[in-house]
């Protein structure tokens, strides 16, 4: 995570950004000075409920019944009932699973293509289907997630479609849900992973390309050995940011299914909600939230590998 | 002038400067102008085929939303309505359903975006230039902080707006909405901001200009698609969410759109479908018109390369 | 790092918090400490809306009305709240976390009432109660909704409602069966489902909700009608346990097994969507493909004009029987309820005051517009015979006869987490994961998991 200093601005005393290692306190504060509002609001919003949520996970705090009054410090308690749980297992391989296919590969891929082909493509039609893909995304959550489930269901638009050519019908939502909702998220998603690549390929200037063009590099060659490696910290960066927000996808996978049939679809924010909302054990459900932190957190540390490597 | 972006690792510069020979291939010479666009025209057109197609998808889903909102009779088929009516979008276009809840989601939206770039400008701007010991393990603990399912912390925030007593305050909920994607944005605007040549920034240096005027003058005009990217992405998750609103909010007069939207499911889990698709569609269409809107604003549009010749 | 960071950091917090203060200081309203104060008395009250001019929305405008004419000096500050039955749960549990954003009169679900009693969150109203003198108009039935397990009341019942089987005349009449139709035990259902059948292959011919899908209707609207008509329980009232190892429960799973093995009531896949019912409303029972169904009283509301599914002739193309115990034992029939109350906040500033508003609600005028616009069973006794109730649906007379024999859920803080087992219990059978038997021990097991061994009774 080099920041991006490789030419050494001459430095006049007093006018320009120093150099890191400064002795002088008082020149260290007056550049981290614009971090403070992002730090104090970090601090006072997120900070201090998520310290509060952490410690909650070691009590057996509920919303309701006796617990709600006075809750208990109960110790890793929860935790050792979580991995005692029979049903932590499936949700957790459903999470990666649906991180994975629908995010890592499905959004990011997708996305990836998408605005290449907007470079390359007219500029009314890149135009056009850009707002196609993008009105996926500004749906609200909740509409989405019911347009969603009008696509999937048995007797929705899908197999409308599919019986068109003939094709029998399938009830996606009860034989495939995690299909469902994988394709469900990709739809939603991939306008964001789009975003961020035409912002990116726009700074790739164009003179490197259009030299690479000129020599005759390939089309495939030129995109995997100039435009990606230029494109790295990009694709570090979006991974990262779709991998988070896929974790905590919730209202998606509540509305088509309700993590269901038979817990198929039950991934861990369901699984955090059901306990924490539904049953009102506060406690267990945010030490299932914890435990998400952390697979986030494990995520990271690979992306931030792979930024690394080279 | 073609700088050199700081975040490119040399291999990709290599490459950019004499490519052919280490793919295998023959070096040939320049091809003239004339062969290079009828390859880039055959290229176009395949282009605009596959988005073309890729549009469709992200299109068909919606059929539902359209067809439901103009049937008088809306269930969850997506058939052609035997009457085609405006009644749905009669029936929701009155202050207390669509303008109220819309001008608070704008509210809402706008401030929390608005905050979020400044703060995330600001605290990138340091992350991004100066090489300091303190930048990772900051940089760390926010990304941790991204994988936390909001609704999980939702207890202990809910709590915290009751000890300062900001519940039922739009300033309040908005502050904490711009912390919860500020982490995000924090990640994505450094991202961005390494891509910006440090070169530039050294002539304003010369001139004698502060770190902060070098940052709005020089680094943030170049930085529009990124800072258009981080705004929209934003504004859009901060105008679908229901659940931080939902909680924070307690007078239905300040509700935005999100949390409205739930009027339309009655008693016993009825759903008044066509309404509520007609107010999905409403309730879309200034998100778009934003997507449209800043993408064209910034340098013609996402959809043109090239738009940032330094 | 150093020690000049922290301390500017803590000081530039504080700033910001100030700053936060002041920018809400004038909005923020979400406090109800000061009432009380002097003569001037607010009220909060919190309930939930769903829809435009919704029956409950309009009862609390109209009371609101009422009230402040009657008390010059109190405000009523309405506080709907707009989301799912869960959220609404969520946000009402968070508001009494707290003193000061406690309400004073809500809107609580039924089965709620108990574990919220445990919580310390509502008032005890016997000492109101008893200076009251409508409350003896009250059913004795909805009335054991409010009580928790002190004996003392602690909500009022603003409607209930029951769960009957509502048959499809046209085809009964075709297969054969005798309208007006009265099982008189699970084996007459069977029977005339197998006739139907017969006759009509491409029909539905008598459906109950099985899995998880239909959450809260599986077990409401199918498995307890089941199980709550067989010699077995699910909760000892008396010891406060819950009941493993009955026979009841495998003899209901292995009911169900039944009806969907031989194909007549909806297909697996069909039964776990979770919006299932609205098909069956909307489609199999005006189209006749559908025999007959366990569903709310509150049906009618989808057909009548300016439902979901307006259906004119609903009235008589369809029948209501109320639903049979396992062999028609004693008492010949069984039904399941829910309702909402309404109840008093444990902390209240102006208790009296509340309960004031509280009987306003609950008057004759008020509370029969309420339950006409709201399909709901009358549970004061003038209401019930009230024309304008009893003309509100042709169906009126026949789900109000069941209250009878009807049965509410052991509204224990456990109870949602042990009605999710139970409805996996039938979905495991239902798709022939587990025989009643395997499916029953299952549930048996996460019953003891989720109350402990010490709360659970062997039958």
């Amino acid at each position: 995570m080099t920041a991006g200093t490789s030419t050494r601005p001459v430095r006049r005393p007093g006018t320009g950004p120093g150099h890191g290692n400064s002795g002088r306190t008082g020149s260290l504060w007056l550049k981290l000075l614009p971090l403070a509002p992002a730090i104090a609001l970090l601090g006072i919003f997120l900070a201090g409920p998520i310290i509060f949520s952490v410690y909650g996970s070691f009590t057996n705090a509920a919303l309701t019944g006796k617990n709600a009054k006075d809750p208990q410090f109960i110790g890793p308690e929860n935790y050792a009932d979580l991995f005692r749980d029979p049903n932590f297992p499936q949700s957790l391989w459903l999470t990666v699973l649906f991180v994975f296919a629908s995010a890592i590969v499905g959004q990011n891929l997708l996305g990836l293509g998408t605005a290449l082909l907007v470079n390359k493509a007219t500029k009314a039609v890149a135009a056009v289907v850009s707002v196609c893909v993008v009105a996926a995304w500004v749906l609200p959550e909740i509409v989405a997630a019911f347009v969603a489930y009008a696509f999937f269901f048995r007797e929705g638009t899908l197999n409308q479609l599919t019986a068109t050519v003939g094709v029998a019908p399938v009830d996606w939502l009860f034989e495939h849900p995690m299909l469902a909702i994988i394709l469900a998220n990709i739809w939603r998603g991939t306008a964001f992973s789009m975003m961020v690549y035409q912002a990116a390929l726009n700074d790739v200037p164009q003179e490197i390309s259009e030299s690479a063009m000129i020599d005759g590099a390939g089309g495939a060659l030129r995109l995997w050995y100039i435009t990606l490696p230029m494109i790295r910290r990009s694709i570090a960066t979006n991974l990262m940011l779709i991998t988070l927000q896929t974790l905590a996808v919730f209202t998606l996978i509540y509305v088509m299914t309700a993590g269901g049939p038979s817990r198929r679809s039950a991934t861990l924010p369901v699984m955090a909600y059901e306990e924490a909302f539904r049953y009102s054990n506060i406690g267990y459900g945010t030490a299932i939230a914890v435990v998400m932190i952390l697979i986030g957190a494990v995520f990271s540390v690979v992306y931030i590998r792979l930024l690394k490597e080279k | 002038m073609s700088p050199t972006p700081a975040a490119t690792p040399a291999p990709a510069t290599a490459a950019a400067t004499s490519p052919a020979p280490a793919m295998g291939r023959e070096r040939r010479p320049r091809p003239g102008l004339s062969v290079s666009s009828a390859r880039r025209s055959a290229s176009k057109t395949l282009a605009n085929a596959v988005l073309i197609l890729l549009g469709l998808c992200f299109l068909i889903p919606l059929s539902w939303l359209v067809l439901a909102s103009l049937d008088p009779e809306a269930g969850y088929t997506t058939e052609l309505p035997k009457t085609f009516t405006l009644d749905n979008f009669a029936a929701v276009l009155t202050p207390e359903l669509a303008f109220v809840p819309l001008l608070n989601s704008l509210l809402l939206s706008a401030g929390a975006a608005a905050l979020t770039v400044v703060a995330a400008v600001l605290a990138a701007y340091p992350l991004s230039r100066y090489q300091l010991r303190f930048n990772k393990p900051f940089l760390y603990t926010v990304l941790f902080g991204t994988c936390l399912p909001i609704t999980a912390i939702m207890v202990p925030v809910y709590s915290l707006f009751v000890q300062l007593n900001l519940l039922d305050s739009l300033p309040a909920t908005t502050f904490f909405m711009a912390a919860t994607f500020l982490p995000m944005a924090i990640w994505m605007t450094k991202n961005f901001m390494d891509s910006v040549p440090i070169s530039l920034e050294e002539a304003a240096w010369m001139d004698g200009a502060s770190s902060m005027k070098a940052l709005a003058h020089v680094v943030v005009p170049l930085m529009r698609p990124g800072l258009a990217v981080v705004f929209i992405f934003v504004f859009i998750q901060a105008w679908g969410n229901f659940f931080v609103p939902f909680i924070l909010l307690l007078s239905s007069g300040k509700q935005p759109a999100a949390v409205s939207i739930f009027r339309f499911f009655g008693q016993y889990g009825t759903v008044a479908y066509g309404q509520l698709a007609a107010f999905s569609i409403l309730y879309s269409i200034p998100v778009i018109l934003l997507y449209v809107l800043v993408s064209r604003g910034i340098g013609g549009s996402f959809a043109m390369a090239g738009a940032m010749k330094g | 790092m150093r020690g000049t960071r922290s301390t500017s950091v803590k000081s530039s917090l504080s700033l910001i918090a100030a700053g936060l203060l002041m920018l809400s200081g004038c909005s923020a309203g979400g406090g109800g400490g000061d009432a009380g104060a002097g003569d001037e008395a607010t009220l909060r009250i919190v309930y939930q809306k769903s829809g435009e001019g919704s029956p409950l929305d309009t009862l609390m405008q109209d009371v609101k009305t009422q009230f402040e004419a009657e008390n010059g000096n109190v405000t009523v500050q309405l506080e709907p709240v707009e989301g799912s039955d869960e959220d609404y749960a969520t946000r009402l549990a968070l508001s009494q976390r707290s003193p000061d954003t406690a309400p004073d009169v809500f809107y609580e679900d039924t089965f709620k009432v108990r574990s919220d009693v445990d919580a310390g969150y509502l008032l005890n109203l016997d000492p109101y109660l008893e200076q009251w003198p409508d409350w003896e108009r009250f059913n004795d039935g909805a009335k054991a909704a409010g009580v928790a397990d002190d004996g003392a009341t602690y909500a009022v019942p603003l409607g209930t409602d029951t769960r009957v089987i509502w048959y499809n005349k046209n085809v009964l009449e075709a297969a054969g069966v005798e309208v007006p139709w009265a099982p008189k035990s699970w084996d007459d259902i069977l029977a005339a489902a197998r006739q139907i059948k017969e006759s009509q292959p491409d029909v539905v011919p008598f459906n109950m909700y099985a899995g998880t899908g239909t959450g809260e209707g599986t077990v409401m609207q199918s498995f307890y009608e089941l199980l709550y008509g067989t010699d077995s329980q699910l909760y000892n009232e008396d010891q406060q346990k819950w009941v493993v190892g009955s026979q009841g429960f495998v003899d209901s799973l292995s009911f169900l097994e039944t009806l969907y093995d031989e194909e007549l009531a909806l297909t697996p896949a069909q039964a776990l969507d979770p919006n299932i019912w609205q098909a069956v409303f909307g489609e199999y029972l005006p189209e006749d493909r559908m025999g007959g169904v366990v569903e709310g009283s509150y049906s009618p509301s989808f057909w009548q004009e300016g439902g979901m599914f307006e259906w004119a002739d609903y009235g008589d193309v369809m029948g209501v029987a109320p639903f049979p115990t396992q062999n028609g034992q004693e008492p010949g029939a069984v039904s399941m309820s829910g309702g909402w109350t309404l109840a008093i906040g444990a902390n209240s500033q102006n208790p009296d005051l509340a309960f004031e508003f509280l009987k306003t609600a609950m008057s004759q005028e008020n509370l029969l517009k309420y339950t006409v616009d709201n399909s709901q069973i009358a549970v004061r006794s003038d209401i019930a015979e009230d024309s304008t109730y009893l003309e509100s649906n042709p169906f009126v007379a026949d789900v109000s006869e069941v209250v009878d024999v009807t049965h509410y859920r052991p509204a224990t803080s456990d109870y949602p987490e042990i009605s999710t087992a139970a409805q996996q219990a039938t979905e495991a059978v239902i798709t022939g994961e587990r025989s009643p038997d395997e499916a029953a021990a299952d549930y048996d097991a996460a019953v003891r998991d989720i109350v402990g061994a010490d709360n659970v009774v062997e039958e």
